[in-house]
Protein backbone atom coordinates (compact mmCIF):
# COMPACT_ATOMS: atom_id res chain seq x y z
CA UNK A 1 0.00 0.00 0.00
CA UNK A 2 2.91 2.33 0.70
CA UNK A 3 4.01 1.88 -2.89
CA UNK A 4 0.53 2.87 -4.09
CA UNK A 5 0.64 6.01 -1.96
CA UNK A 6 4.02 6.97 -3.42
CA UNK A 7 2.72 6.33 -6.96
CA UNK A 8 -0.31 8.52 -6.28
CA UNK A 9 1.86 11.33 -4.92
CA UNK A 10 4.16 11.11 -7.95
CA UNK A 11 1.10 11.45 -10.19
CA UNK A 12 -0.25 14.42 -8.25
CA UNK A 13 3.04 16.28 -8.20
CA UNK A 14 4.49 15.13 -11.51
CA UNK A 15 1.33 14.43 -13.52
CA UNK A 16 1.45 17.57 -15.65
CA UNK A 17 5.22 17.18 -16.00
CA UNK A 18 4.86 13.59 -17.30
CA UNK A 19 2.31 14.70 -19.88
CA UNK A 20 3.72 14.34 -23.42
CA UNK A 21 1.74 17.32 -24.79
CA UNK A 22 0.31 20.59 -23.52
CA UNK A 23 -3.11 19.52 -22.10
CA UNK A 24 -4.75 22.75 -23.31
CA UNK A 25 -3.26 22.79 -26.83
CA UNK A 26 -5.92 22.33 -29.49
CA UNK A 27 -5.30 20.89 -32.93
CA UNK A 28 -8.47 21.10 -34.99
CA UNK A 29 -6.84 19.09 -37.80
CA UNK A 30 -6.52 16.06 -35.55
CA UNK A 31 -9.83 15.76 -33.68
CA UNK A 32 -11.19 12.49 -32.27
CA UNK A 33 -8.18 10.46 -33.40
CA UNK A 34 -8.18 6.82 -32.38
CA UNK A 35 -5.22 5.80 -30.16
CA UNK A 36 -1.88 5.79 -32.02
CA UNK A 37 1.78 5.75 -30.96
CA UNK A 38 1.75 9.57 -31.00
CA UNK A 39 -1.44 9.83 -28.96
CA UNK A 40 -1.67 6.76 -26.71
CA UNK A 41 -5.26 7.50 -25.70
CA UNK A 42 -6.28 9.39 -28.83
CA UNK A 43 -7.42 13.00 -29.06
CA UNK A 44 -10.66 14.68 -27.97
CA UNK A 45 -13.19 16.74 -29.96
CA UNK A 46 -10.81 19.73 -29.99
CA UNK A 47 -7.75 17.69 -30.91
CA UNK A 48 -6.24 17.78 -27.43
CA UNK A 49 -4.14 14.80 -26.30
CA UNK A 50 -6.30 12.78 -23.89
CA UNK A 51 -3.37 11.14 -22.04
CA UNK A 52 -1.90 14.56 -21.28
CA UNK A 53 -5.26 15.81 -20.07
CA UNK A 54 -5.83 12.83 -17.78
CA UNK A 55 -2.32 13.22 -16.32
CA UNK A 56 -2.77 16.97 -15.92
CA UNK A 57 -6.09 16.26 -14.23
CA UNK A 58 -4.41 14.39 -11.36
CA UNK A 59 -3.39 17.45 -9.33
CA UNK A 60 -6.75 19.07 -10.03
CA UNK A 61 -8.94 16.11 -9.04
CA UNK A 62 -6.79 14.09 -6.61
CA UNK A 63 -4.73 17.03 -5.37
CA UNK A 64 -7.74 19.24 -4.74
CA UNK A 65 -9.48 16.38 -2.94
CA UNK A 66 -6.43 15.89 -0.71
CA UNK A 67 -6.37 19.62 -0.03
CA UNK A 68 -10.06 19.73 0.89
CA UNK A 69 -9.89 16.75 3.23
CA UNK A 70 -6.60 17.96 4.74
CA UNK A 71 -8.07 21.37 5.52
CA UNK A 72 -11.30 19.81 6.80
CA UNK A 73 -9.37 17.44 9.09
CA UNK A 74 -7.24 20.29 10.45
CA UNK A 75 -10.30 22.46 11.07
CA UNK A 76 -12.46 19.65 12.45
CA UNK A 77 -9.63 18.43 14.70
CA UNK A 78 -9.00 21.91 16.14
CA UNK A 79 -12.69 22.62 16.72
CA UNK A 80 -13.31 19.12 18.07
CA UNK A 81 -10.46 19.46 20.60
CA UNK A 82 -11.78 22.88 21.58
CA UNK A 83 -15.23 21.39 22.09
CA UNK A 84 -13.82 18.55 24.20
CA UNK A 85 -11.67 20.73 26.46
CA UNK A 86 -13.33 24.14 26.41
CA UNK A 87 -16.27 25.20 28.52
CA UNK A 88 -19.81 23.91 28.14
CA UNK A 89 -20.94 26.86 26.05
CA UNK A 90 -18.04 26.72 23.62
CA UNK A 91 -18.55 22.99 23.21
CA UNK A 92 -22.27 23.36 22.64
CA UNK A 93 -21.71 26.19 20.14
CA UNK A 94 -19.24 24.18 18.06
CA UNK A 95 -21.34 21.01 18.11
CA UNK A 96 -24.56 22.85 17.16
CA UNK A 97 -22.62 24.47 14.31
CA UNK A 98 -21.59 20.99 13.15
CA UNK A 99 -25.22 19.80 13.42
CA UNK A 100 -26.35 22.75 11.32
CA UNK A 101 -23.93 21.92 8.50
CA UNK A 102 -24.95 18.24 8.69
CA UNK A 103 -28.59 19.33 8.32
CA UNK A 104 -27.73 20.38 4.76
CA UNK A 105 -28.10 17.51 2.33
CA UNK A 106 -24.76 16.36 0.95
CA UNK A 107 -23.35 18.57 -1.73
CA UNK A 108 -25.99 21.33 -1.57
CA UNK A 109 -23.81 23.81 0.30
CA UNK A 110 -20.75 23.16 -1.88
CA UNK A 111 -22.95 23.36 -4.98
CA UNK A 112 -24.36 26.75 -3.99
CA UNK A 113 -20.97 28.18 -3.03
CA UNK A 114 -19.37 26.94 -6.25
CA UNK A 115 -22.30 28.42 -8.20
CA UNK A 116 -22.18 31.77 -6.44
CA UNK A 117 -18.42 32.21 -6.25
CA UNK A 118 -17.75 30.87 -9.76
CA UNK A 119 -16.16 27.41 -9.46
CA UNK A 120 -12.43 28.08 -9.27
CA UNK A 121 -10.03 26.14 -7.05
CA UNK A 122 -10.59 28.56 -4.14
CA UNK A 123 -14.42 28.33 -3.97
CA UNK A 124 -14.30 24.54 -4.40
CA UNK A 125 -11.79 24.22 -1.55
CA UNK A 126 -13.90 26.54 0.62
CA UNK A 127 -17.23 24.87 -0.14
CA UNK A 128 -16.05 21.28 0.27
CA UNK A 129 -14.09 22.05 3.45
CA UNK A 130 -17.20 23.68 4.87
CA UNK A 131 -19.29 20.57 4.14
CA UNK A 132 -16.68 18.09 5.34
CA UNK A 133 -15.38 19.45 8.67
CA UNK A 134 -18.33 18.47 10.95
CA UNK A 135 -17.82 14.71 10.67
CA UNK A 136 -14.16 15.09 11.72
CA UNK A 137 -15.07 17.50 14.52
CA UNK A 138 -17.63 15.04 15.91
CA UNK A 139 -15.23 12.12 15.76
CA UNK A 140 -12.44 14.21 17.35
CA UNK A 141 -14.68 15.35 20.17
CA UNK A 142 -15.85 11.82 20.94
CA UNK A 143 -12.37 10.28 20.82
CA UNK A 144 -10.74 13.18 22.71
CA UNK A 145 -13.31 12.95 25.50
CA UNK A 146 -12.55 9.28 25.97
CA UNK A 147 -8.79 9.90 25.84
CA UNK A 148 -9.04 12.75 28.36
CA UNK A 149 -10.59 10.40 30.92
CA UNK A 150 -7.64 7.97 30.77
CA UNK A 151 -5.20 7.57 33.69
CA UNK A 152 -2.12 8.88 31.78
CA UNK A 153 -3.89 12.21 31.24
CA UNK A 154 -4.77 12.38 34.91
CA UNK A 155 -1.15 11.68 35.82
CA UNK A 156 0.13 14.32 33.39
CA UNK A 157 -2.30 16.86 34.78
CA UNK A 158 -1.19 16.13 38.35
CA UNK A 159 2.44 16.38 37.28
CA UNK A 160 1.67 19.94 36.19
CA UNK A 161 1.69 19.71 32.40
CA UNK A 162 -0.35 22.36 30.57
CA UNK A 163 -3.55 21.46 28.73
CA UNK A 164 -1.84 22.22 25.42
CA UNK A 165 1.03 19.84 26.20
CA UNK A 166 -1.39 17.10 27.24
CA UNK A 167 -3.47 17.59 24.12
CA UNK A 168 -0.53 17.50 21.74
CA UNK A 169 1.30 14.54 23.30
CA UNK A 170 -1.45 12.32 24.69
CA UNK A 171 -4.71 13.18 22.92
CA UNK A 172 -3.82 14.30 19.40
CA UNK A 173 -2.01 11.06 18.41
CA UNK A 174 -5.03 8.99 19.44
CA UNK A 175 -7.38 11.32 17.58
CA UNK A 176 -5.31 11.32 14.40
CA UNK A 177 -5.06 7.53 14.43
CA UNK A 178 -8.85 7.34 14.70
CA UNK A 179 -9.35 9.91 11.92
CA UNK A 180 -6.95 8.35 9.40
CA UNK A 181 -9.30 5.67 7.94
CA UNK A 182 -12.18 8.14 7.86
CA UNK A 183 -10.04 10.72 6.08
CA UNK A 184 -8.77 8.16 3.56
CA UNK A 185 -12.35 7.27 2.64
CA UNK A 186 -13.12 11.01 2.68
CA UNK A 187 -10.54 11.77 -0.02
CA UNK A 188 -12.26 9.24 -2.28
CA UNK A 189 -15.64 10.83 -1.62
CA UNK A 190 -14.15 14.28 -2.27
CA UNK A 191 -12.89 13.12 -5.67
CA UNK A 192 -16.44 12.00 -6.47
CA UNK A 193 -17.81 15.37 -5.32
CA UNK A 194 -15.27 17.37 -7.32
CA UNK A 195 -15.94 15.33 -10.44
CA UNK A 196 -19.71 15.68 -9.92
CA UNK A 197 -19.39 19.47 -9.69
CA UNK A 198 -17.13 19.46 -12.74
CA UNK A 199 -19.63 17.31 -14.62
CA UNK A 200 -22.46 19.73 -13.78
CA UNK A 201 -20.40 22.62 -15.14
CA UNK A 202 -20.21 24.21 -11.69
CA UNK A 203 -16.75 23.00 -10.67
CA UNK A 204 -13.45 23.78 -12.34
CA UNK A 205 -14.33 25.37 -15.66
CA UNK A 206 -13.37 24.12 -19.10
CA UNK A 207 -10.74 24.06 -20.59
CA UNK A 208 -9.31 22.97 -17.20
CA UNK A 209 -8.51 19.26 -17.54
CA UNK A 210 -10.51 18.14 -14.50
CA UNK A 211 -11.75 14.55 -14.84
CA UNK A 212 -15.46 15.28 -14.28
CA UNK A 213 -15.41 18.28 -16.61
CA UNK A 214 -13.61 16.16 -19.26
CA UNK A 215 -16.39 13.56 -19.09
CA UNK A 216 -18.98 16.29 -19.54
CA UNK A 217 -16.98 17.62 -22.52
CA UNK A 218 -16.79 14.22 -24.19
CA UNK A 219 -20.39 13.12 -23.52
CA UNK A 220 -21.80 14.42 -26.85
CA UNK A 221 -19.18 12.40 -28.78
CA UNK A 222 -19.54 9.24 -26.64
CA UNK A 223 -20.17 6.89 -29.58
CA UNK A 224 -17.30 8.23 -31.71
CA UNK A 225 -14.74 8.38 -28.90
CA UNK A 226 -15.22 5.47 -26.48
CA UNK A 227 -11.50 5.21 -25.60
CA UNK A 228 -11.16 8.92 -24.93
CA UNK A 229 -14.25 8.75 -22.72
CA UNK A 230 -13.04 5.68 -20.84
CA UNK A 231 -9.74 7.34 -19.86
CA UNK A 232 -11.02 9.95 -17.35
CA UNK A 233 -13.69 7.48 -16.16
CA UNK A 234 -11.05 4.89 -15.34
CA UNK A 235 -8.90 7.55 -13.70
CA UNK A 236 -11.74 8.44 -11.31
CA UNK A 237 -12.60 4.80 -10.70
CA UNK A 238 -8.99 3.78 -9.98
CA UNK A 239 -8.37 6.71 -7.63
CA UNK A 240 -11.59 6.29 -5.66
CA UNK A 241 -11.40 2.49 -5.59
CA UNK A 242 -7.81 2.61 -4.35
CA UNK A 243 -8.68 5.05 -1.60
CA UNK A 244 -11.78 3.10 -0.58
CA UNK A 245 -9.85 -0.17 -0.33
CA UNK A 246 -7.04 1.53 1.59
CA UNK A 247 -9.59 3.08 3.96
CA UNK A 248 -11.29 -0.27 4.51
CA UNK A 249 -7.96 -1.95 5.26
CA UNK A 250 -7.04 0.78 7.76
CA UNK A 251 -10.45 0.51 9.38
CA UNK A 252 -10.23 -3.28 9.68
CA UNK A 253 -6.70 -3.06 11.11
CA UNK A 254 -7.90 -0.55 13.68
CA UNK A 255 -10.85 -2.66 14.77
CA UNK A 256 -8.51 -5.64 14.98
CA UNK A 257 -6.10 -3.88 17.32
CA UNK A 258 -8.82 -2.67 19.65
CA UNK B 1 -42.13 13.82 25.29
CA UNK B 2 -39.43 12.05 23.29
CA UNK B 3 -41.41 12.60 20.11
CA UNK B 4 -41.89 16.28 20.88
CA UNK B 5 -38.14 16.74 21.44
CA UNK B 6 -37.37 14.97 18.20
CA UNK B 7 -39.72 17.17 16.18
CA UNK B 8 -38.47 20.31 17.93
CA UNK B 9 -34.80 19.48 17.21
CA UNK B 10 -35.41 18.74 13.54
CA UNK B 11 -37.68 21.77 13.13
CA UNK B 12 -35.09 24.10 14.65
CA UNK B 13 -32.47 22.68 12.33
CA UNK B 14 -34.71 23.13 9.30
CA UNK B 15 -35.47 26.76 10.20
CA UNK B 16 -31.77 27.47 10.81
CA UNK B 17 -30.96 25.90 7.46
CA UNK B 18 -33.58 28.01 5.69
CA UNK B 19 -32.12 31.10 7.34
CA UNK B 20 -28.60 30.23 6.15
CA UNK B 21 -29.84 29.59 2.61
CA UNK B 22 -31.80 32.85 2.50
CA UNK B 23 -28.83 34.79 3.86
CA UNK B 24 -26.49 33.18 1.32
CA UNK B 25 -28.79 34.11 -1.56
CA UNK B 26 -29.29 37.65 -0.22
CA UNK B 27 -25.54 38.10 0.14
CA UNK B 28 -25.03 36.82 -3.39
CA UNK B 29 -27.55 39.29 -4.83
CA UNK B 30 -25.88 42.15 -2.93
CA UNK B 31 -22.41 41.11 -4.06
CA UNK B 32 -23.28 40.92 -7.75
CA UNK B 33 -21.68 43.72 -9.74
CA UNK B 34 -23.92 46.39 -11.24
CA UNK B 35 -27.17 47.97 -10.11
CA UNK B 36 -29.80 45.48 -8.94
CA UNK B 37 -32.81 47.65 -9.93
CA UNK B 38 -31.48 48.02 -13.48
CA UNK B 39 -30.99 44.28 -13.74
CA UNK B 40 -34.50 43.49 -12.51
CA UNK B 41 -35.91 46.09 -14.90
CA UNK B 42 -33.94 44.56 -17.76
CA UNK B 43 -35.25 41.12 -16.89
CA UNK B 44 -38.82 42.40 -16.74
CA UNK B 45 -39.13 44.64 -19.82
CA UNK B 46 -36.16 43.47 -21.89
CA UNK B 47 -32.76 45.12 -22.42
CA UNK B 48 -33.85 47.22 -25.42
CA UNK B 49 -36.85 48.88 -23.77
CA UNK B 50 -35.02 49.72 -20.55
CA UNK B 51 -35.10 53.38 -19.42
CA UNK B 52 -33.66 54.96 -16.24
CA UNK B 53 -37.24 55.87 -15.19
CA UNK B 54 -38.31 52.25 -15.10
CA UNK B 55 -35.25 51.38 -13.04
CA UNK B 56 -36.00 54.20 -10.60
CA UNK B 57 -39.61 53.09 -10.27
CA UNK B 58 -38.57 49.51 -9.59
CA UNK B 59 -35.98 50.69 -7.09
CA UNK B 60 -38.68 52.51 -5.10
CA UNK B 61 -41.22 49.71 -5.56
CA UNK B 62 -38.92 46.94 -4.40
CA UNK B 63 -37.45 49.07 -1.62
CA UNK B 64 -33.95 48.84 -3.09
CA UNK B 65 -33.23 52.43 -1.95
CA UNK B 66 -33.53 51.33 1.70
CA UNK B 67 -30.55 50.43 3.94
CA UNK B 68 -29.22 46.87 3.50
CA UNK B 69 -30.44 45.65 6.89
CA UNK B 70 -33.99 46.85 6.19
CA UNK B 71 -33.88 45.10 2.81
CA UNK B 72 -32.62 41.92 4.51
CA UNK B 73 -35.51 42.06 6.98
CA UNK B 74 -37.97 42.57 4.15
CA UNK B 75 -36.47 39.66 2.22
CA UNK B 76 -36.85 37.34 5.20
CA UNK B 77 -40.41 38.56 5.86
CA UNK B 78 -41.39 37.87 2.24
CA UNK B 79 -39.88 34.44 2.54
CA UNK B 80 -41.74 33.68 5.77
CA UNK B 81 -44.98 34.55 3.98
CA UNK B 82 -44.04 32.13 1.21
CA UNK B 83 -43.50 34.85 -1.40
CA UNK B 84 -40.62 33.59 -3.46
CA UNK B 85 -41.05 35.97 -6.39
CA UNK B 86 -40.68 35.22 -10.07
CA UNK B 87 -37.96 33.48 -12.03
CA UNK B 88 -35.58 36.00 -13.60
CA UNK B 89 -35.31 33.81 -16.70
CA UNK B 90 -38.85 32.66 -17.50
CA UNK B 91 -40.80 35.33 -15.57
CA UNK B 92 -43.09 32.63 -14.19
CA UNK B 93 -43.98 32.59 -10.46
CA UNK B 94 -41.44 30.39 -8.70
CA UNK B 95 -44.13 28.52 -6.76
CA UNK B 96 -45.80 27.28 -9.94
CA UNK B 97 -42.48 26.05 -11.37
CA UNK B 98 -41.67 24.42 -8.05
CA UNK B 99 -44.82 22.28 -8.12
CA UNK B 100 -43.99 20.99 -11.58
CA UNK B 101 -40.39 20.07 -10.74
CA UNK B 102 -41.16 18.66 -7.27
CA UNK B 103 -43.61 16.20 -8.77
CA UNK B 104 -41.00 14.83 -11.17
CA UNK B 105 -38.43 14.52 -8.37
CA UNK B 106 -40.83 12.71 -6.03
CA UNK B 107 -41.80 10.15 -8.65
CA UNK B 108 -38.18 9.49 -9.61
CA UNK B 109 -37.05 9.39 -5.98
CA UNK B 110 -39.71 6.94 -4.84
CA UNK B 111 -39.16 4.77 -7.90
CA UNK B 112 -35.39 4.70 -7.37
CA UNK B 113 -35.71 4.07 -3.65
CA UNK B 114 -38.21 1.22 -4.09
CA UNK B 115 -36.10 -0.33 -6.85
CA UNK B 116 -32.97 -0.13 -4.68
CA UNK B 117 -34.63 -2.15 -1.91
CA UNK B 118 -35.93 -4.62 -4.46
CA UNK B 119 -32.28 -5.15 -5.43
CA UNK B 120 -30.59 -4.74 -2.05
CA UNK B 121 -32.88 -6.64 0.36
CA UNK B 122 -32.65 -10.12 -1.20
CA UNK B 123 -28.92 -9.77 -1.91
CA UNK B 124 -28.13 -8.33 1.52
CA UNK B 125 -30.20 -10.98 3.32
CA UNK B 126 -28.65 -13.80 1.33
CA UNK B 127 -25.12 -12.49 1.87
CA UNK B 128 -25.80 -12.05 5.59
CA UNK B 129 -27.31 -15.50 6.04
CA UNK B 130 -24.37 -17.15 4.24
CA UNK B 131 -21.37 -14.94 5.10
CA UNK B 132 -18.28 -15.90 3.11
CA UNK B 133 -20.39 -17.58 0.44
CA UNK B 134 -20.23 -16.69 -3.24
CA UNK B 135 -23.19 -14.26 -3.08
CA UNK B 136 -21.49 -12.45 -0.20
CA UNK B 137 -18.14 -12.19 -1.99
CA UNK B 138 -19.57 -11.08 -5.34
CA UNK B 139 -21.99 -8.58 -3.82
CA UNK B 140 -19.23 -7.09 -1.64
CA UNK B 141 -16.96 -6.55 -4.64
CA UNK B 142 -19.83 -5.13 -6.70
CA UNK B 143 -20.85 -2.78 -3.90
CA UNK B 144 -17.31 -1.40 -3.48
CA UNK B 145 -16.99 -0.95 -7.24
CA UNK B 146 -20.36 0.81 -7.57
CA UNK B 147 -19.68 3.05 -4.59
CA UNK B 148 -16.43 4.13 -6.26
CA UNK B 149 -18.25 5.29 -9.37
CA UNK B 150 -19.76 8.76 -9.52
CA UNK B 151 -23.51 8.43 -10.24
CA UNK B 152 -23.14 10.10 -13.63
CA UNK B 153 -20.71 7.35 -14.73
CA UNK B 154 -23.17 4.61 -13.75
CA UNK B 155 -25.75 6.55 -15.73
CA UNK B 156 -23.50 6.89 -18.77
CA UNK B 157 -22.73 3.17 -18.64
CA UNK B 158 -26.44 2.32 -18.53
CA UNK B 159 -27.17 4.75 -21.37
CA UNK B 160 -24.50 3.25 -23.59
CA UNK B 161 -25.69 -0.27 -22.84
CA UNK B 162 -29.49 -0.01 -22.87
CA UNK B 163 -30.08 3.07 -25.04
CA UNK B 164 -27.20 3.19 -27.54
CA UNK B 165 -26.23 -0.48 -27.97
CA UNK B 166 -29.44 -2.41 -27.31
CA UNK B 167 -31.78 0.55 -28.08
CA UNK B 168 -34.41 -0.81 -25.68
CA UNK B 169 -34.93 2.50 -23.87
CA UNK B 170 -34.66 6.22 -24.68
CA UNK B 171 -31.31 7.73 -23.57
CA UNK B 172 -32.68 10.95 -22.06
CA UNK B 173 -35.66 13.28 -21.85
CA UNK B 174 -39.01 12.78 -20.22
CA UNK B 175 -42.66 12.10 -20.94
CA UNK B 176 -43.29 8.37 -20.82
CA UNK B 177 -42.53 5.77 -18.16
CA UNK B 178 -39.79 4.38 -20.37
CA UNK B 179 -37.90 7.63 -19.83
CA UNK B 180 -37.96 7.05 -16.09
CA UNK B 181 -36.44 3.55 -16.14
CA UNK B 182 -32.77 4.45 -16.66
CA UNK B 183 -32.61 7.39 -14.22
CA UNK B 184 -34.43 5.34 -11.57
CA UNK B 185 -32.11 2.38 -12.16
CA UNK B 186 -29.03 4.63 -11.87
CA UNK B 187 -30.33 6.00 -8.59
CA UNK B 188 -31.25 2.52 -7.35
CA UNK B 189 -27.83 1.02 -8.15
CA UNK B 190 -26.07 3.83 -6.28
CA UNK B 191 -28.36 3.37 -3.29
CA UNK B 192 -28.08 -0.41 -3.32
CA UNK B 193 -24.28 -0.16 -3.26
CA UNK B 194 -24.61 1.44 0.18
CA UNK B 195 -27.58 -0.60 1.38
CA UNK B 196 -26.27 -4.12 0.66
CA UNK B 197 -23.28 -3.98 3.08
CA UNK B 198 -25.47 -2.41 5.79
CA UNK B 199 -28.16 -5.08 5.46
CA UNK B 200 -25.54 -7.83 5.35
CA UNK B 201 -23.75 -6.61 8.51
CA UNK B 202 -27.04 -6.16 10.36
CA UNK B 203 -28.11 -9.70 9.51
CA UNK B 204 -24.72 -11.19 10.44
CA UNK B 205 -24.69 -9.40 13.78
CA UNK B 206 -28.21 -10.37 14.68
CA UNK B 207 -27.63 -14.01 13.73
CA UNK B 208 -24.66 -14.14 16.09
CA UNK B 209 -26.59 -12.56 18.96
CA UNK B 210 -27.22 -14.53 22.13
CA UNK B 211 -31.01 -14.23 21.89
CA UNK B 212 -31.02 -16.09 18.59
CA UNK B 213 -28.90 -18.86 20.09
CA UNK B 214 -31.32 -18.95 23.01
CA UNK B 215 -34.32 -19.16 20.71
CA UNK B 216 -32.68 -22.07 18.91
CA UNK B 217 -31.89 -23.85 22.18
CA UNK B 218 -35.53 -23.28 23.08
CA UNK B 219 -36.30 -25.38 20.03
CA UNK B 220 -37.18 -22.92 17.28
CA UNK B 221 -35.90 -23.61 13.79
CA UNK B 222 -33.24 -21.32 12.33
CA UNK B 223 -35.67 -19.50 10.02
CA UNK B 224 -38.40 -19.12 12.63
CA UNK B 225 -35.93 -17.81 15.21
CA UNK B 226 -34.64 -15.23 12.76
CA UNK B 227 -38.12 -14.20 11.67
CA UNK B 228 -39.46 -13.79 15.20
CA UNK B 229 -36.48 -12.34 17.05
CA UNK B 230 -33.99 -11.19 14.42
CA UNK B 231 -35.85 -9.14 11.82
CA UNK B 232 -36.83 -6.23 14.06
CA UNK B 233 -33.33 -5.97 15.52
CA UNK B 234 -31.74 -6.13 12.10
CA UNK B 235 -34.12 -3.41 10.88
CA UNK B 236 -32.74 -0.78 13.28
CA UNK B 237 -29.33 -0.18 11.66
CA UNK B 238 -30.90 -0.57 8.21
CA UNK B 239 -33.44 2.16 8.90
CA UNK B 240 -30.83 4.39 10.57
CA UNK B 241 -28.69 4.11 7.50
CA UNK B 242 -31.56 5.25 5.29
CA UNK B 243 -30.87 8.83 6.41
CA UNK B 244 -27.29 8.67 5.17
CA UNK B 245 -28.59 7.12 1.99
CA UNK B 246 -30.91 10.02 1.43
CA UNK B 247 -27.85 12.28 1.38
CA UNK B 248 -26.71 10.27 -1.57
CA UNK B 249 -30.14 10.39 -3.18
CA UNK B 250 -30.05 14.15 -3.05
CA UNK B 251 -26.55 14.42 -4.56
CA UNK B 252 -27.66 11.77 -6.99
CA UNK B 253 -30.79 13.67 -7.97
CA UNK B 254 -28.85 16.74 -8.96
CA UNK B 255 -26.40 14.78 -11.10
CA UNK B 256 -28.76 12.12 -12.47
CA UNK B 257 -31.51 14.57 -13.40
CA UNK B 258 -29.01 16.76 -15.20
CA UNK B 259 -27.54 13.78 -17.05
CA UNK B 260 -30.92 12.40 -18.15
CA UNK B 261 -32.47 15.83 -18.69
CA UNK B 262 -35.21 14.89 -16.24
CA UNK B 263 -37.09 18.04 -15.14
CA UNK B 264 -36.87 17.56 -11.35
CA UNK B 265 -35.71 19.81 -8.52
CA UNK B 266 -32.02 18.95 -8.98
CA UNK B 267 -31.90 19.82 -12.66
CA UNK B 268 -33.94 22.95 -11.88
CA UNK B 269 -31.34 24.02 -9.29
CA UNK B 270 -28.38 23.41 -11.61
CA UNK B 271 -29.98 25.34 -14.46
CA UNK B 272 -30.77 28.24 -12.11
CA UNK B 273 -27.20 28.21 -10.74
CA UNK B 274 -25.76 28.35 -14.26
CA UNK B 275 -28.16 31.22 -15.16
CA UNK B 276 -27.73 32.92 -11.75
CA UNK B 277 -31.51 32.98 -11.36
CA UNK B 278 -31.55 33.80 -7.63
CA UNK B 279 -35.28 33.35 -6.79
CA UNK B 280 -35.21 29.89 -8.36
CA UNK B 281 -31.88 29.01 -6.68
CA UNK B 282 -33.39 29.88 -3.30
CA UNK B 283 -36.65 28.04 -3.93
CA UNK B 284 -34.95 24.91 -5.27
CA UNK B 285 -32.36 24.72 -2.50
CA UNK B 286 -35.03 25.33 0.15
CA UNK B 287 -37.16 22.58 -1.36
CA UNK B 288 -34.25 20.10 -1.44
CA UNK B 289 -33.22 21.09 2.10
CA UNK B 290 -36.71 20.67 3.53
CA UNK B 291 -37.17 17.37 1.74
CA UNK B 292 -33.98 16.16 3.40
CA UNK B 293 -35.10 17.43 6.85
CA UNK B 294 -38.42 15.66 6.44
CA UNK B 295 -36.74 12.37 5.54
CA UNK B 296 -34.35 12.70 8.50
CA UNK B 297 -37.33 13.29 10.78
CA UNK B 298 -39.16 10.23 9.47
CA UNK B 299 -36.01 8.13 9.87
CA UNK B 300 -35.46 9.25 13.46
CA UNK B 301 -39.12 8.59 14.27
CA UNK B 302 -38.92 5.11 12.75
CA UNK B 303 -35.85 4.33 14.84
CA UNK B 304 -37.62 5.41 18.00
CA UNK B 305 -40.66 3.35 17.09
CA UNK B 306 -38.57 0.24 16.36
CA UNK B 307 -36.16 0.45 19.27
CA UNK B 308 -37.52 0.84 22.82
CA UNK B 309 -33.93 1.14 24.08
CA UNK B 310 -33.45 4.39 22.14
CA UNK B 311 -36.68 5.76 23.60
CA UNK B 312 -35.55 4.89 27.12
CA UNK B 313 -32.03 6.26 26.55
CA UNK B 314 -33.18 9.62 25.25
CA UNK B 315 -35.60 10.01 28.17
CA UNK B 316 -32.88 9.15 30.66
CA UNK B 317 -30.38 11.58 29.15
CA UNK B 318 -33.08 14.21 28.84
CA UNK B 319 -32.11 15.34 25.38
CA UNK B 320 -33.30 15.05 21.83
CA UNK B 321 -32.60 11.90 19.94
CA UNK B 322 -30.61 12.15 16.75
CA UNK B 323 -29.83 9.27 14.48
CA UNK B 324 -26.74 10.89 13.04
Amino acid sequence: MNRAVILALVLVVGGPWLAPYDPMEQNLLAVLLAPTWDHWLGTDHLGRDVLSRVLAGAPRSLGLALGCVGTAVALGCTLGLMAATGGRWLGALIMRGADLVLAFPGLLLALLLAGFLGGGVGPMLFGLTLTLWPQYARMTQAVARRALAEPPVEAARLAGFTTLAILSSLVLPVVLRALLPLATLGVGQAILSISALGFLGLGLRPPEPEWGAMINDLLPVLTEAPVQMAAPCLAILTAVLGLTLAGRTLLARQQHSL
Amino acid sequence: MVWLQLVATRLTQAVAMALVLATLCFGFVQALPGDLATRIAAARVGEDRLTPEIATRIRAQAGLDQPVLVQYGGWLADLARGELGRSLVTGEPVVAEFRYHAGHTLVLGLLGWALSYLIALPIGLWAGLRPGGWVDRISDAAAVLLASLPPFLTGIALISLFALTLTWLPPAGFGTWAHRVLPALTLALGLAAFAVPVIRTAVVEVRGAFYITYAQIKGLGETTAFRHHGLRNAAIPIVTYAALQMTFVIDGFVVIETLFNHPGLGAWLVKALLARDVPVILAASLAIGFLFSLVSLITDALCLALDPRARAASVRLGRGWSAR
